[in-house]
């Protein structure tokens, strides 16, 4: 019908400047991550909950942050897997 | 500005970028800093603070988390090209020493 | 063998599968950000199997 391929049209203008939006995005994205390596970060869970850790490395879907050191409120745990459902934002300095 | 942030897209989500803005994210939680990028895979902001004595603070926003996003101001041309070069990798560097 | 046919096709392997999704995702520049995502989950994957870290905290605080 003409409503679809109206709609295709405009598809198919946007699709390319998404594409570009999206890997920009991600791109800068992944840069920020890789530059946190060995960095002291600052965690704030759900439920109030602040640990500090020095960061290792994340996984691409962003579901989990490995990192070490991690000063919990009942001690240290040396090596640690934080999930990113858990966490509502981070901080460190760059 | 109530908007359902995980699912704006990039064409949206990058019309936030070089720009002041205030996040509220989990239980009244407050924070404010430029928009240097938003990761398309999890909706998470990143926030950056210019620090006076030089360096910068950075803040993530985990994307499920985020309530509201409200921009502040634009970024002017210096601070732009301060906040996108924070992390660019070194071989777009290469004039340095 | 049987339990293949109820998966995919065996001509769609999952890294072709991968490919096919970067590319509409990323566009012409699919490639760049694969090598990226690449490289970024292999140092995950290594610094797991080197350091073999447990899930803090055990129960996750939000579900």
């Amino acid at each position: 019908s003409i409503v679809t391929s109206a709609a295709s049209e405009t598809d198919a203008e946007q699709l390319p400047k998404e594409q570009h939006a999206r890997s920009v995005l991600r791109e800068s994205f992944l840069r920020c991550l890789l530059s946190m390596t060995n960095k002291k970060v600052r965690f704030h869970l759900h439920e109030r909950v602040k640990v500090e850790a020095t960061f290792g490395a994340s996984d691409i879907d962003v579901l989990n942050f490995q990192v070490s050191d991690l000063h919990t409120p009942i001690g240290v745990q040396k090596e640690a897997l934080i999930r990113c459902q858990d966490v509502i934002s981070f901080t460190f300095e760059a | 500005m109530q908007c359902d942030w995980p699912l704006l897209g990039p064409l949206k989500w990058i019309r936030y970028v070089n720009k002041q803005v205030k996040v509220k994210a989990g239980k009244d939680e407050e924070r404010c800093g430029w928009l240097l990028t938003v990761d398309p895979v999890s909706a998470s902001l990143v926030l950056v603070n210019f620090k006076e004595e030089g360096g910068a603070s950075v803040q993530v926003v985990m994307g499920h988390a985020v309530e509201e996003v409200e921009v502040l101001r634009e970024a002017d041309d210096e601070t732009t090209e301060r906040l996108q070069t924070s992390f660019l990798p070194s071989k777009t560097r290469r004039l340095d020493p | 063998s049987s339990w293949r046919s109820s998966m995919a096709p065996p001509s769609e392997r999952p890294g072709e599968r991968r490919g096919a999704e970067m590319k509409k995702l990323y566009g012409k520049d699919a490639a760049k950000i694969q090598a990226m995502e690449a490289a970024m989950q292999l140092n995950f994957d290594r610094h797991c199997d080197l350091k073999q870290p447990k899930y803090w905290p055990v129960i996750p605080l939000k579900l």
